[in-house]
């Protein structure tokens, strides 16, 4: 009994050690909102290499779905308790996360919130581009791509998160101004590139003269692209627009399905948020809004585009 | 004279004749109709189609190419539908075929993206993988005793987790062409391209003219996922209700203690339900990676519950020994078909939410009275609808008093607001300033609270009739009502709600037919004892 006692305190102790050892850069917590989206991907490798370059220690939680406000809540709290130092948050849900949030910066953590704003708290800095005013860019060059009156379809993203609410409502701000007589087709999605594709192919069946289909993310650009792709289309036979610059659409752009894409600087986004983080963590005064801008991707531009983020 | 008359008397006699037979012609395709557990998904399925036909005014939702799209889109998770018909109709469940189904398409992808593996191979490896999880999943719960709904949940993760690991959660660029054969292949193209280049044999010309001329109408969407889906519901329906091992299903299913003790290896069959829910689940990811953009691990999530949802629809009951595969075919139909018809509707996001939800509902409800087989429930139920219809009715005008009084107390409030924070030196937030009204708006408002108030009251008060009528139905009363839903449409429209009306009139014939359902009944009883 004994001796299972001490090789039991032996072992707690050195976990106690490693810990510590760990722990000599500072500690910070990092909460994602998917591990598994393409875009998401990119932002994550940007605060890993960030924590790198800073010596940082990063805790990197995400909720166990996309969209869970009740599991980031939860890992929110554990990294709390935890002793980080401050928070990275991508919030699945701007009000939703506030009290947390409040919570937290009330006891000395400083909350960085990066991708989506958190309404209702005050965080040390919101590093993120701006999705309205990007989305704004991205619907007044769909404009230019087609003629007056000439219908398309908008696939949406989640339109109860703010980032879903905002690329809408840019969207249409910027395209309409140009375009008021297009009727516009509504494809609502949970950024769900399977919803995108059956409700792309729908409308493609019972509407003959769609010129352009304009998506609130990636994902959702190649949902419209199978969609077309089932339905017989080739490139160009009716113009995609994206908006995130995943590599994949910028694939599909170089084969001449997608036009326009209004890129987010996603790898900035994640390396600026932790660059942030640590700065503020070393008593360094941050500034409270950093916008992570956007790279409009065309054809002339893609390569600069493709150089910027690293693929080849 | 007299022979002419005699005619006449004939001739009124045979119409009379011939009415009462078709009357009873009705009376047996109805009583055949509701005999089919899958009468409820039927029923929703129509009145889904002709509510969402009117409403997307002229959108050709009823149009073959829009149809064939629907069967399209169900291939995938309609195959995996089917297999967890089998599961459920044994009395298990299987909370995993969502995960199982991202995992085998990711990892198919993935082997002859990354691996070179020839696309059959990979296949075969998708396929195999299905073997694997089915057998651990069916000796987990058939041979270790553990609960399906366990053993499958903690599946639903680690299939997941399994997936996303192996792939590094990465999408997988350009699958082979020999996945298009178990999707957007459309067996007409090589024909139709034949005939575009001309080497047709003359005979078939004239074919190959009119399937091109009529190609985006009606030969686009004749794709390999429909066909495979049909001919997969066909031969598992064969197989459920013409072998050995259907039947021990349905018993397994029924009672399962019973029928270990008439000496069928419970533990085996059900061993093979969940192996056979697991290939179908394989075979599924082949045929959504035959339309899908790319393959990818975080395809199928919540799938499960799409998948249990057309069963339930299908009328199979969730404890098992009861059901039909027939029945989730038209489940998994129905589910597509909302979203279709909603999208092409244009309905708005969060409505097309609620109406899923209530459709659902109805289709299971339609089923549970179908059960009961008793005319007053029958009679409830159409009473019921008729009560709903005119809720929707009461909401026309309701909806706007009540959104107009929303808006003006939370004004009011936002403004009491104001000025105690003000007294605090301190702000509205911005939801809560966009709340405050200017005067414009404020007059609006309480013009038309003052417009709907009273015609509200008003439907509201048919509505309570309606809906009391329901626990106390007689022919009378029916009589009454009708009359008062056909009059009511005059102020109806007088108000400039006219779109509101139909529902006003059918409610009147639903309330009018409903005193016909005891005779119905009687009349059925009757020609089956003749018959039997």
């Amino acid at each position: 009994m004994k001796t299972i006692l001490c090789t039991f305190l032996v072992c707690v102790m050195a976990v106690c050690f490693s810990g510590t050892a760990m722990a000599a850069g500072e500690l910070i917590g990092y909460v994602t909102k998917s591990a598994t989206n393409a875009g998401w991907i990119m932002i994550n490798n940007g605060a890993k290499d960030a924590a790198k370059e800073e010596g940082v220690k990063l805790l990197t939680v995400g909720p166990s779905f996309q969209g869970d406000l009740a599991s980031q809540l939860e890992v929110f709290e554990n990294l709390m308790s935890q002793g980080v130092k401050a928070i990275c948050i991508a919030p699945v849900d701007s009000a939703g996360i506030a009290p947390a949030v409040k919570a937290a910066m009330e006891s000395g953590i400083y909350v960085i919130a990066i991708d989506t704003g958190i309404t209702g708290a005050d965080v040390t800095s919101f590093v993120a581009t701006d999705n309205l005013a990007v989305a704004k860019i991205q619907g007044i060059e769909a404009a230019k791509l087609i003629k007056k009156g000439e219908t398309i379809i908008y696939v949406t993203g989640n339109q109860a998160q703010s980032t879903g609410q905002e690329r809408r409502d840019g969207f249409m701000a910027g395209f309409k101004a140009k375009r008021p007589k297009s009727e516009i087709l509504i494809v609502p999605t949970e950024w769900n590139s399977t919803q995108a594709q059956e409700g792309v192919e729908a409308l493609l069946n019972s509407h003959k003269n769609i010129k352009m289909i304009v998506n609130a993310w990636d994902g959702g650009t190649m949902g419209a692209k199978a969609a077309l792709m089932n339905l017989g289309y080739g490139p160009g036979d009716v113009k995609l627009v994206g908006f995130d610059g995943a590599t994949d659409a910028i694939v599909a752009m170089e084969e001449g399905w997608v036009y326009v894409d209004t890129a987010q600087m996603l790898y900035k986004m994640g390396y600026e948020g932790i660059k942030t983080a640590a700065a503020a963590v070393r008593g360094k005064t941050v500034k409270k809004r950093i916008d992570t801008g956007t790279f409009l991707v065309n054809p002339g531009t893609a390569a600069k585009y493709k150089a910027l983020i690293g693929m080849d | 004279m007299s022979s002419n008359s005699s005619n006449q008397d004939t001739g009124i006699n045979n119409f009379k004749d011939s009415l009462v037979g078709f009357g009873d012609a009705v009376i047996r395709f109805l009583v055949r109709f509701f005999q089919a557990e899958w009468s409820g998904a039927v029923l929703a399925i129509v009145i889904l189609g002709i509510t969402i036909e009117l409403f997307a005014g002229g959108e050709t939702f009823f149009h073959p190419s829009n149809l064939m799209t629907i069967l399209n889109n169900s291939a995938a998770i309609g195959v995996i539908a089917g297999g967890m018909t089998l599961v459920i109709i044994s009395a298990g469940i299987d909370l995993s075929v969502g995960s199982v189904m991202g995992m085998i398409a990711a990892l198919t992808g993935y082997v002859s993206s990354y691996w070179g593996f020839p696309p059959v191979m990979a296949i075969l490896f998708g396929l195999c993988l299905g073997l694997m999880v089915g057998l651990l999943n069916g000796t987990f719960i058939a041979y270790f005793g553990m609960p399906a709904f366990i053993v499958t949940l903690a599946g639903l993760s680690i299939w997941r987790g399994v997936g996303h690991l192996s792939t590094g959660a990465q999408a997988t660029p350009r699958l082979p062409a020999l996945f298009d054969y178990f999707g957007r292949f459309n067996p007409l193209s090589p024909f139709r391209n034949a005939y575009r280049e001309g080497s047709l044999p003359n005979f078939l010309n004239p074919l190959g003219n009119w399937i091109n001329k009529n190609w985006i109408d009606y030969f686009r969407t004749f794709q390999m996922s429909m066909i495979i889906l049909i001919v997969f519901f066909v031969l598992l329906s064969i197989i459920i209700n013409n072998t050995k091992f259907g039947r021990y299903v349905y018993a397994i299913g029924s009672n399962e203690e019973g029928s270990r003790q008439a000496g069928i290896n419970t533990r085996l069959y059900k061993l093979i339900a969940y192996l056979i829910c697991s290939m179908c689940v394989a075979f599924g990811a082949m045929l959504f990676l035959g339309r899908a953009p790319y393959a990818k691990s975080d395809y199928g999530q919540m799938w499960e519950l799409d998948a249990i949802a057309a069963v339930v629809i299908g009328g199979t009951s969730l404890f098992g020994g009861r059901g039909s595969v027939i029945g989730t075919f038209l489940g998994i139909i129905l589910l597509k078909l909302i979203n279709n018809g909603l999208t092409l509707a244009q309905l708005e996001t969060f409505w097309q939410m609620i109406v899923t939800g209530m459709i659902i509902i109805m289709a299971v409800g339609i089923d549970i009275v179908r059960q009961q087989k008793s005319p007053f429930r029958v009679r409830q139920m159409v009473l019921a609808v008729a009560a709903v219809l005119a809720l929707l009715v009461v909401m026309t005008p309701g909806a706007k008093t009540l959104r107009s009084w929303v808006h003006i107390s939370e004004h009011n409030s936002a403004v009491a607001l104001e000025e105690t924070l003000k007294a605090k030196n301190k702000h509205l937030a911005p939801t809560q300033k966009t709340r405050i009204m200017d005067t414009e708006e404020l007059d609006a408002a309480h013009a038309a609270v003052k417009k709907n108030t009273i015609p509200a009251v008003g439907f509201m008060i048919l509505f309570l009739l309606a809906a009391v009528h329901v626990f106390r139905p007689d022919n009378k009363h029916s009589f009454i009502l009708a009359g008062l839903f056909v009059a009511s449409t005059i102020p109806l429209v007088l108000l400039g709600y006219s779109v509101a009306a139909p529902f006003l009139i059918l409610g009147a014939i639903l309330l009018a037919g409903s005193t016909l359902i005891d005779y119905l009944f009687e009349r059925a009883i009757e020609l089956s004892e003749t018959a039997g």
